[in-house]
């Protein structure tokens, strides 16, 4: 009787899961529909989660857009990327009207996306003229097929307040210093030694010259890239792109990069740089900066916010660091601003099952237009933010509200609730009026700063550190991206010859870095010699010819 | 003749019959090793079928018989190459330490130990010596590094302090010091938790024998040379040959976490190859290839060492 009863049990349980599949399954074969109100349905798909998203969106953002549009999204948030819900889409062949995906090979070669070239052209001018004629360009799939499957997500000429890479100097001493020139590299060594020199310890702990965050990758975006930052060269990755005749190159092997890495050396043998400096950890590093006795360091931005935050909490706002756009010497700038033009490869499609792709395309349009990006940054004017002789103005009690309600995005429909499905201008970026597009405005930047980075960036005559960089004008927008988001054929020798490379660079550049001075031809040679062993000239060729094809599928 | 011919069967049926009489008096037994048998048959038996990866041009997604095989040019492309076998010698080099001294101290730990009277401290020597075990690389990794920091590591105040250096050392940036750290930090982390089946094995022992050996003079030290010891040598053996079937699977997150590009040449060892030539580059056969290579030399050298005990101790764990 028992057993009889334990069977139905099984059975019963079988059934559920039997039917809880089906509905499941019912629930993405969700197609467009009309609602009640006259609203168009159009589920969409993305990868990224969104906790702040509003049912039917029932915010004053969404019920504009709403009004404006008769679109009602009915989305789906995955929480991992759609590494698993793509797929099983594929397999399935029930696809929702658009998915935003995070690189989009999968559905392509499953023939799930629908060519959006010629919608943009007839539908779509606020696309045109967000991503203009060059950014369209980019967006083609590749050399067989032009077709354009993805619309890019990502922000257009975006422009970070805080440049990306330089040498970080400690506001104490350039103010102690009487805030010297702090152009070349020579320059830091001076003002490094002279303040190390008046000042062996700090808080009663040895002062270190210069440091490093070398843990693992780390030791590419720092200590490496340091290579070509410091000659002219624009971030892309491991290689250098000749920008006349897209010849890449490895980057170590410019010749010109041994006088910076010389100068490493150099560093090394005066005693100014921390001698644990290959050796420490990603805490080990921001714990000494954060201790107030690193002088100085050279990296991007990204490894900088934990011990500037951590000092700035601290109250040693004196020992907070200030970024300077460093060179091996005058000739040189830094290209830290140089754009990439847009980003592409993640984004937004249509797919095959989309019933009115003209709707989906001019939704799309919708939130690329002018208004539209104002109200997704800004909000309602009136009620989110007001008017002041031309100029927009979030008011006192607003800000506070945006600073501190941790549910203001979900209680407005602002920012990246919409934003996320079109393409957006970044900051920085001016509409008709003159004004930034997004909340992130120089001033804002200005009044975050404490008044120590104020003093010096007025002894420097600039307002931000940015100013101090070269701005994004003097530099041609590189036609083939950044080199190190082409993506590599798997299984092919260039991925393993560039493994390869970067296995030796990370083992022999530290070595010549710490040679004995007389030693350092010695052991650069030996590196040029291991990179040649390892048939370097051949990945090059093979790196080249792709540059190439991306920079003739984008130039046409 | 009737008789013979149903000797004859029996005869020849007998194994078969015992094996359902036992069966069928242990159906429950069978019924209930079920689970445990089909557990190691799907996660040990079935993954082997994955092996056929290393001899294709494996690309995720697409259906076994589309796939490109290539024979053994991955095997040879392994075989070719000059940081596999750099990668080889780390991985021996650091398992033999690994066994020289990670197998003799937890032993001889385990003596000392239960030579002590008090018991107390023997309680709390054994709990904490083996603590360290759960405590994860990442954290064991950060503490040794701060140790031999040069910059107030512990390690350099002391001997700098005594006299012994004039300068702090850079223990972490020289590779001859590779191996060494690696050996020390796992014995610290691991010795109390080996000794424990050494413990059990030693209160297992007949305390008759202790006496009779006390009556006959023997002190403490020809105490545990022919008591201890022999009654453990079973467990011992036992213990050496299974980690001498480990020792190629050394694992790769002492090395990941305690290296740094210096001393990167001593430090990269064959799991760590395979993760970064194999997984890192989407090189899945090539990857396949490599764990094939370690499996194959891991079962040849535990057979290998049964086989000799076997041979001198009549020891074996088959």
């Amino acid at each position: 009787m028992r057993l009889k009863k334990l069977k139905l049990g099984f059975i019963l349980f079988f059934l559920l899961l039997v039917v809880a599949c089906q509905d499941s399954g019912n629930e993405t074969t969700n197609k467009s529909e009309t609602t009640s109100d006259g609203l168009t349905t159009l589920t969409v798909f993305d990868s990224d989660a969104n906790p702040d998203w509003v049912e039917e969106m029932e915010t004053p953002v969404g019920k504009r857009i709403k009004e404006d549009t008769g679109v009602l999204l009915d989305p789906e948030f995955d929480i991992e990327g759609g590494q698993t819900k793509i797929p099983l889409m594929i397999a399935s062949g029930d696809y929702p009207d658009m998915i935003v995906s995070k690189g989009a090979d999968q559905l392509v070669d499953a023939d799930a996306l629908i060519d959006l070239a010629p919608l943009i052209d007839e539908h779509a001018p606020n696309l045109k003229k967000m991503l203009g004629e060059d950014g369209l360009n980019r967006l083609k799939w590749s050399e067989e097929d032009p077709s354009i499957y993805v619309l890019t997500t990502a922000p257009v000429d975006n422009e970070q307040i805080t440049p990306s890479y330089g040498a970080w100097i400690q506001h104490a001493v350039v103010k102690e210093l009487d805030y010297p020139k702090i152009r070349t590299l020579d320059d830091l060594k001076n003002v490094v030694k002279e303040y190390k020199e008046l000042h062996p310890t700090i808080d009663g702990q040895k002062t270190i010259g210069l440091t490093m965050n070398t843990d693992s990758w780390r030791i590419q975006s720092s200590f490496l890239n340091s290579g070509f930052m410091m000659t002219g060269g624009s971030d892309d990755g491991e290689y250098y792109i000749n920008p006349d005749t897209y010849e890449a190159t490895l980057h170590y092997r410019r010749s010109i990069e041994k006088e910076v890495f010389k100068w490493w050396n150099e560093m090394n043998s005066e005693g100014l740089i921390d001698p644990e400096m290959f050796v420490q950890k990603n805490d080990q590093f921001e714990a000494k900066l954060a201790s107030g006795r690193v002088l100085a360091t050279i990296g991007p931005d990204y490894l900088m916010a934990n011990p500037q935050q951590a000092l700035r909490e601290a109250g040693m706002e004196e020992r907070m660091y200030g970024v300077y756009p460093v060179t091996l010497n005058e000739e040189f700038k830094n290209r830290s601003y140089q754009s990439n033009g847009l980003q592409v490869g993640w984004g937004i499609s249509i797919t095959k099952d989309c019933e009115d792709p003209v709707k989906a395309i001019k939704f799309l349009d919708y939130l690329a237009s002018e208004e539209t990006q104002i109200m997704l940054n800004w909000g309602i004017e009136g009620e989110h933010y007001e008017i002041k002789d031309g100029k927009r103005m979030i008011p006192e009690d607003e800000w506070e509200k945006r600073n501190s309600d941790k549910d203001y995005l979900k209680k407005t429909g602002i920012g990246f609730n919409f934003a996320r499905f079109a393409p957006r201008y970044g900051d920085g970026v001016l509409d008709s009026t003159g004004q930034p597009f997004t909340t992130n405005t120089r001033e804002l930047a200005i009044q975050n700063q404490t008044d120590t980075e104020n003093e010096v960036l007025k002894a420097y005559g600039a307002e931000l550190w940015k100013d101090l960089f070269p701005s994004a004008e003097e530099f041609p927008v590189k036609p083939w991206g950044a080199a190190y988001n082409i993506s590599i054929p798997a299984n092919s020798e260039l991925q393993t010859i560039n493994q390869r490379a970067l296995d030796i660079t990370k083992q022999l550049v530290p070595k010549a870095t710490l040679a004995d001075p007389s030693n350092f031809n010695v052991v650069w040679e030996e590196y040029m010699t291991a990179l040649k062993n390892v048939n370097i000239d051949k990945a090059e060729d093979e790196y080249t010819e792709l540059i190439r094809q991306k920079v003739e599928l984008w130039s046409e | 003749m009737d008789l013979v011919t149903k000797k004859d069967i029996t005869k020849k049926k007998s194994r078969l019959s015992v094996f359902w009489k036992g069966f069928k008096n242990q159906k429950m037994l069978y019924l209930m090793s079920i689970p445990f048998v089909a557990w190691v048959f799907v996660f040990n038996y079935l993954p082997v079928w994955g092996w056929t990866m290393a001899f294709q041009n494996y690309i995720p997604g697409k259906a076994f018989w589309e796939q490109e095989w290539v024979g053994l040019q991955h095997f040879i492309q392994l075989f070719q190459d000059e940081r596999f076998f750099l990668a080889l010698r780390n991985t021996l080099a650091m398992s033999f330490l690994g066994l020289l001294f990670g197998f003799t101290i937890p032993i001889i730990f385990a003596i000392l130990l239960n030579e002590v009277r008090n018991s107390f401290f023997k309680r709390v020597t054994q709990t904490v010596t083996y603590l360290p075990h759960f405590v994860s690389w990442v954290v064991v990794a950060g503490i040794v590094t701060k140790m031999l920091s040069t910059d107030g590591g512990i390690i350099n105040d002391l001997l700098v302090g005594m006299g012994i250096l004039d300068q702090p050392y850079q223990f972490m940036a020289d590779g001859k010091w590779f191996w060494g750290i690696v050996t020390v930090s796992d014995i610290w982390k691991e010795m109390g938790w080996n000794a424990i089946i050494f413990l059990a094995a030693i209160a297992g022992l007949d305390p008759q024998l202790y006496e009779a050996a006390k009556v006959d003079g023997a002190n403490r030290f020809r105490q545990i040379w022919h008591i201890t010891l022999p009654g453990i040598r079973p467990t011992i053996l036992v213990v050496l040959i299974l980690n001498i079937g480990h020792l190629i699977q050394i694992g790769f997150e002492k090395q990941m976490l305690l290296s740094n590009p210096l001393v990167i040449e001593y430090a990269e060892v064959l799991e760590l190859y395979a993760l970064n030539y194999g997984i890192g580059l989407g090189q899945f056969s090539y990857g396949t290839a490599i764990g094939i290579f370690n499996s194959v030399v891991s079962i040849v050298l535990l057979l290998l060492a049964n086989g000799i005990f076997k041979r001198y101790s009549n020891q074996s764990v088959m």
